[in-house]
C-alpha cells in the first residue's frame, strides 16, 4: 500500500499548486502556465539574454546570475538597468536563499539549466522558463515578447521587438548584398580546443538569417545534433569557410597555435585574409536583441572589411 | 624457467603483432576529418615541396597525431609492465594506482596558474604523477620495503578518488573552465603537432632502453624478492628506480594528451599471455603491443561517431574497464 | 573491563554525539549565503512575533537539513550493513558500484529521453544502482570469491560505468549537461519539501527494517557455519539484508546525488567509539552519517557565497585520506 503510493507519487511527478494570483497574466512557457502578477517590479534573471529583454523595455532586475562577475553585465546593459542588482550566484547553481531574500514577484530561468530547480524556484515566486541555452535566434526573439507579456509591458515589447527586426533587416539587406553563395562560420576558443557553432546554435542561425551558408555537415536526417561542435584543424579545412570569425575566451587561444601549419594557411579565410575576430562574450554568451544587433554591426564591419580587401 | 614453448609461439606472434600495428597504424593515418585525404597522400610525403593539401593534412595533422599514440602507449605499456614486475601484483598500472589521475589534477592546478607555459604544465603533470605514485607506494608499504598486494590496488584507487573529486571540483565553477577540464581529464590527442612529437619520442625512447636495461632485474624481481637478493641485486633500487620511472612515463604522457586509462594494464598482460614472462622479450612485445592498442584506439576514436571524435582516453576506458573487471574476477596472488 | 564502565562509556558517546547532531543542524539553519540572525531563526521556527525568514528558513534550509540527515543516516545504515556482510572494513556503497550505475542510468536518461520530466532522475538513478550493485553480486557468486576480491570487482564495475559515463559526457552535446554534472558532484542546491516527500516514507521504512535486522549482522560476522548452526538461512539473509542496503543508499543517492565515502566513514568512526556489536554500533552509525552530511552540506553553502560547494565534493575530499588512513591501519593491525 505505501510502497504502491510512493511509486505513484514518483510517477506522477510533483504537482505545484502556485498561489493564485488577484490578476496579471497567464503566461505559457517550457515547463507549463504560470500566473505572474499584473506588473512585476522584483525580477530575477537567471540567464543573460533574459537580461536583454528586461533592458529591452527599460526594467532593472533586482537579481541576476551572473556567474559571480558583475563585468559580465556589458555596459550596454548598465547603461540601461543600472549597477543595483544583486549577484544571485553561478547561472549553474544560483543561490536560491539570495534569490528568496530580494523577495522577487518574478523569476526568469533557463530550461537546460534550472528545469531541475523549477519547483523550488516556484515556491519563491512566479517563474518562467525559457530555453535560453539551447535555443537560437529565432528561439530568443520569440522569448522577448514572453519576457514581455510577463513584465505586463507586452505593447512595449511588441514595438522594441518590431524595431529590432527593422534594424535587423536593414542589416541583413545591407550584408545580403555580400553574402550570397559565401560561406562563414564562427567558432570559439580557448586555451585546449575551438569549438564551431553549428547552423542550429544562436551563432549559427544568425550567421543563416544574414545570408551566409555554412559547410558544416549536419548529421543523421539532416539535423545538427549539436550546437557547439569541438573541431580540429583538419576537420576545420573540410568546413573551409569563406569567412571564419573567432570569439577568443584565452590568451593565447588554441587557433593561434596554428598559424604557419600548412593546412591553417591553406584556408581559404586565411589565404584571403578573412578571418576576424570579436568580443567571444557578445557572440556566443549574450543571445538577446542588443546582442544581435551587436553582432550584426560586427558583421556588417566584417562585410566591409572584406569588400576591401576584394 | 622454461621457455622453450615461448620462444615456439613468439615468432609468429611477433609477426601478427607487427601485421597488426601495421594495419591499426595505417588505419590510423587513413582515417580523420577528411575524408578525401587516404593513404595514398603519404608517398613522396616527406620529399615533395610544396606540399599537395592532401600532403599536408597527412605531414601536418595525421602523421604527428599517429606518433603521439605509438608513444603514448610505449609510455603506458612500459609504466605498467615496470610497475607489475616491480610490485608484483598483476593488476598494477599507471590508472589503477592513481598516478594517471595525479597527474591530471597537477594539470588542473597548472590551469589556475594561467601564467605557466606549455612546458610547465608537462612539469605540473610529471610531480603531480611522482607524488600520486609515492603516496600509493608509501599507503601499501613500499618503503618499508613490505608491498602489501591489495593495499596497493585499494590505495591507488583511493588516491586516484582523491584526485579525481579535486577535479571535479572544478565542475562547479565555471562553464567554460569546466569544458577545458573534462576536455583535459579525457585524454584526447585530436590536435597533436610535431612540436608535441619530439619531447614525447625522446622520452619514450629513453624510457624504452632504460626498462630494456632494466629487463633482467624484473625478471629477478618476478621471482621474488628473496631470490632477487640472493642473485645479488637489491630488490628496492629495482622498486624506486622502476616507480620513478614508470610515474615519469606516464606524466609525460598525461601532459601531452591527458589521462589515457587501462593501456598500462591491458598490453603487458596480453603480452605475459601470448610471449611468455621473460622481460627480455616482453619489453619490446609490450612496447609493440602498446603502440598497437593505441593506434586502434585512434582509430577508433575517429571513426566511431564519424564525422566527430571521441577522445581517445574514452575509447580505451571503453575497451580497459571490462578488461580490469575480466581481471579481478580471474588473476590469481591477490589475496 | 566491566559491563558497568562499557555501558555509560557508550551513554556518554551517545549524548556527546546527539549533542554535537543537534550543534550541526543548527549550525545548517544558521549558514547560508544570506546572514540570518538567531532570534529570526527562533521566530520562524516557532511561530513567534517579531521579523522572520519564512522562505530561506522553512522552505530552503530546513527542508534541505532533513534531507541531509536522512540520507546522511541511510548511507550510514548501508555502509554498516556492506561491511559487516563482507566482513571488509573497506566496503561501502560506493564501493559495490551503486554511485557509478546510478550516474551512468541518469546520464543515460537525460541524452536517451531527454523529454522525460527531471523528476524521473531519482527512478533512473535507483535503477542504475540496483543494476550494478546487482552485477558486483552475480561477479561474487559467479566465482565464489573472497570478501577483499569482492571489493576488487565493486571497484572495477565501477570504472566500468564510469567509462559510460565520460563517453555519453564527452559525445554529448555538453549544454545538456548542466544538470547532471550538478548531481554527478552530490549537491543539495535546490532540493526542497518535494524531494523530501518523495523518499521519506520509503526510505524510513527501510531504514527502520534495517535496524531492526541488524542484530542478525552480529550473527553473520561470527562465520557461516556458526550462523546456520544457530537455525539461520545464511544466503537468504545476506540477501535480504545486502537488498535493504542498496536500496537504501541508491534512494538516497538519487535525490542528493553522488556522496561518496559517507557510508565508508561513518561506520568506521562509529565502530571506533563504540565497538562492533550491531545493535548498539547501528544506531551510532546513523548518527555519524547523519553528523557528516548534515556538516557537508552546510560548509559548503557557508564556505564561499553566493557560490555553493557541492556536498559530495567535500565529502569526496576529507573521505578518500580517510579511506587511506583505515587502510594503513587495518593492514597494522594485521601485520601485528
Amino acid at each position: 500500500m505505501l510502497s504502491r503510493r510512493a511509486l505513484l507519487s514518483i510517477f506522477t511527478g510533483l504537482v505545484f499548486a502556485l498561489p493564485l494570483q488577484a490578476s496579471g497574466a497567464e503566461i505559457a512557457h517550457e515547463m507549463g502556465i504560470t500566473a505572474v502578477p499584473d506588473a512585476p517590479q522584483r525580477i530575477v534573471v537567471l540567464e543573460f539574454s533574459f537580461i536583454d529583454a528586461l533592458a529591452s523595455v527599460g526594467v532593472a532586475p533586482v537579481g541576476i546570475a551572473d556567474d559571480n562577475k558583475r563585468a559580465r553585465i556589458i555596459p550596454a546593459y548598465t547603461d540601461i538597468i543600472g549597477d543595483d542588482w544583486v549577484s544571485v550566484g553561478t547561472r549553474k547553481t544560483p543561490s536560491l536563499e539570495i534569490i528568496a531574500a530580494l523577495q522577487p514577484d518574478l523569476i526568469i530561468a533557463d530550461k537546460t539549466r534550472h528545469a531541475a530547480a523549477y519547483d523550488t524556484l516556484s515556491e519563491i515566486a512566479p517563474t518562467i522558463v525559457l530555453d535560453s541555452l539551447g535555443g537560437d535566434y529565432y528561439a530568443s526573439v520569440a522569448q522577448m515578447s514572453v519576457i514581455g507579456q510577463a513584465l505586463g509591458k507586452q505593447n512595449e515589447m511588441d514595438a522594441r521587438v518590431a524595431a529590432h527586426r527593422a534594424t535587423m533587416a536593414a542589416y541583413v539587406d545591407e550584408i545580403k548584398t555580400a553574402s550570397s553563395g559565401v560561406t562563414a562560420q564562427f567558432g570559439v576558443t580557448n586555451a585546449t580546443g575551438l569549438w564551431l557553432h553549428s547552423p542550429k546554435s544562436y551563432n549559427g542561425s544568425l550567421l543563416d538569417m544574414f545570408g551566409f551558408s555554412s559547410n558544416m555537415s549536419p548529421t543523421e536526417g539532416g539535423v545538427y545534433q549539436t550546437n557547439y561542435v569541438p573541431t580540429t584543424l583538419e576537420q576545420l579545412s573540410v568546413v573551409d569557410p569563406d569567412i571564419l570569425i573567432l570569439g577568443k575566451y584565452a590568451r593565447p587561444a588554441f587557433t593561434d597555435s596554428w598559424s604557419g601549419d600548412a593546412l591553417y594557411d591553406g584556408l581559404t579565410a586565411v589565404k584571403s585574409g578573412k578571418v576576424f575576430q570579436v568580443t567571444a562574450h557578445n557572440w556566443s554568451r549574450l543571445r538577446g536583441m542588443l546582442a544581435a544587433e551587436m553582432t550584426a554591426q560586427d558583421m556588417l564591419e566584417i562585410i566591409r572589411m572584406t569588400s576591401e580587401s576584394n | 624457467m622454461t621457455t622453450g614453448g615461448w620462444q615456439h609461439r613468439g615468432v609468429p606472434a611477433g609477426l601478427l603483432l607487427i601485421t597488426l600495428f601495421a594495419s591499426g597504424a595505417a588505419a590510423s593515418l587513413a582515417t580523420g576529418g577528411r575524408s578525401d585525404v587516404g593513404l595514398s597522400a603519404l608517398l613522396g610525403v616527406f620529399g615533395a615541396e610544396p606540399k599537395s593539401l592532401a600532403q599536408s593534412v597527412m605531414f601536418d595533422i595525421r602523421l604527428p597525431r599517429t606518433l603521439v599514440a605509438v608513444f603514448i602507449g610505449i609510455n603506458l605499456a612500459m609504466a605498467g609492465l615496470i610497475l607489475q614486475a616491480v610490485t608484483r601484483n598483476p593488476l598494477a598500472s599507471p590508472s589503477i594506482l592513481g598516478v594517471n589521475q595525479g597527474a591530471a589534477l597537477g594539470m588542473v592546478l597548472a590551469l589556475f596558474f594561467p601564467a605557466m607555459s606549455g612546458s610547465a604544465v608537462g612539469v605540473f603533470a610529471v610531480t603531480g604523477a611522482l607524488t600520486a605514485g609515492a603516496l600509493t607506494f608509501a599507503i601499501a608499504g613500499g618503503f618499508q620495503g613490505e608491498l602489501n598486494s591489495l593495499r596497493l590496488i585499494l590505495g591507488g584507487v583511493a588516491v586516484g578518488a582523491f584526485a579525481c573529486a579535486l577535479v571535479r571540483f572544478s565542475f562547479t565553477l565555471d562553464d567554460d573552465l569546466s569544458r577545458q577540464v573534462v576536455r583535459w581529464t579525457s585524454g584526447n590527442i585530436a590536435d597533436m603537432r610535431w612540436h608535441d612529437v619530439g619531447p614525447l619520442a625522446g622520452l619514450s625512447i629513453t624510457g624504452l632502453i632504460a626498462t630494456v636495461l632494466l629487463s633482467h632485474r624484473l625478471n629477478l624481481m618476478a621471482l621474488g624478492e628473496a631470490s632477487a637478493t640472493g642473485l645479488g641485486t637489491d630488490p628496492r633500487i629495482t622498486l624506486l628506480f622502476g616507480a620513478v620511472l614508470a610515474a615519469i612515463l606516464t606524466g609525460a604522457s598525461v601532459a601531452v594528451a591527458g589521462p589515457v586509462a587501462f593501456v598500462g594494464l591491458v598490453v603487458p598482460h596480453m603480452c605475459r599471455l601470448v610471449f611468455g614472462p621473460d622481460h627480455r622479450i616482453l619489453v619490446p612485445a609490450a612496447a609493440l603491443g602498446g603502440a598497437t592498442l593505441m593506434v586502434l584506439a585512434d582509430f577508433a576514436s575517429k571513426w566511431v561517431i564519424a564525422p566527430f571524435e571521441t577522445p581517445v582516453g574514452v575509447i580505451a576506458a571503453l575497451i580497459g574497464a571490462p578488461y580490469f573487471l575480466y581481471q579481478t574476477l580471474v588473476a590469481k596472488d591477490l589475496e | 573491563m566491566t559491563m558497568v564502565s562499557g555501558i555509560s562509556r557508550t551513554v556518554v558517546v551517545f549524548t556527546l554525539l546527539t549533542l554535537s547532531l543537534f550543534g550541526a543542524a543548527i549550525w545548517s539553519l544558521s549558514a547560508g549565503a544570506v546572514p540570518v540572525s538567531w532570534q529570526i531563526i527562533a521566530n520562524t521556527l516557532f511561530d513567534l512575533d517579531g521579523p522572520r525568514q519564512d522562505y530561506i528558513i522553512l522552505r530552503s534550509r530546513l527542508p534541505r537539513t532533513l534531507l541531509a540527515l536522512l540520507s546522511g543516516g541511510c548511507l550510514a545504515i548501508s555502509g554498516t550493513i556492506v561491511q559487516a556482510l563482507l566482513r571488509n572494513p573497506l566496503a561501502s556503497p560506493k564501493i559495490i558500484g551503486i554511485n557509478s550505475g546510478a550516474a551512468l542510468a541518469v546520464c543515460l536518461m537525460v541524452i536517451a529521453l531527454p523529454d522525460l520530466p527531471i523528476t524521473y532522475l531519482p527512478v533512473a538513478a535507483v535503477l542504475g544502482g540496483c543494476l550494478a550493485a546487482s552485477l558486483v553480486w552475480l561477479g561474487s557468486e559467479v566465482g565464489k570469491v573472497s570478501p577483499t576480491r569482492l571489493v576488487l570487482i565493486g571497484i572495477a564495475v565501477g570504472f566500468l560505468f564510469d567509462a559510460g559515463v565520460d563517453y555519453i559526457l564527452v559525445t554529448s552535446p555538453s549544454f545538456k549537461f548542466s544538470t547532471p554534472l550538478v548531481w554527478l558532484t552530490g549537491s543539495l542546491w535546490a532540493r526542497g519539501w518535494a524531494h523530501l516527500g518523495l523518499v521519506w516514507h520509503v526510505l524510513l521504512l527501510l531504514a527502520v527494517t534495517s535496524v531492526i535486522l541488524s542484530y542478525r549482522l552480529d550473527l553473520i560476522r561470527l562465520g557461516d557455519a556458526h550462523a546456520t548452526g544457530l537455525g539461520m538461512n545464511v544466503p537468504r539473509e545476506r540477501f535480504v539484508l545486502l537488498a535493504l542496503a542498496v536500496l537504501l543508499a541508491a534512494i538516497s543517492v538519487s535525490v542528493v546525488g553522488v556522496l561518496g565515502f559517507v557510508g565508508l566513514m561513518a561506520p568506521h568512526i562509529a565502530r571506533s567509539l563504540v565497538g562492533g556489536s550491531h545493535p548498539v554500533l547501528q544506531p551510532c552509525a546513523i548518527l555519524t552519517g547523519m553528523f557528516l552530511v548534515v556538516l557537508a552540506d552546510a560548509t559548503g553553502r557557508a564556505l564561499a557565497p553566493p557560490v555553493e560547494i557541492s556536498a559530495g565534493i567535500l565529502t569526496a575530499m576529507f573521505g578518500a585520506p580517510f579511506f587511506i588512513f583505515i587502510l594503513i591501519t587495518t593492514g597494522k593491525a594485521e601485520q601485528s
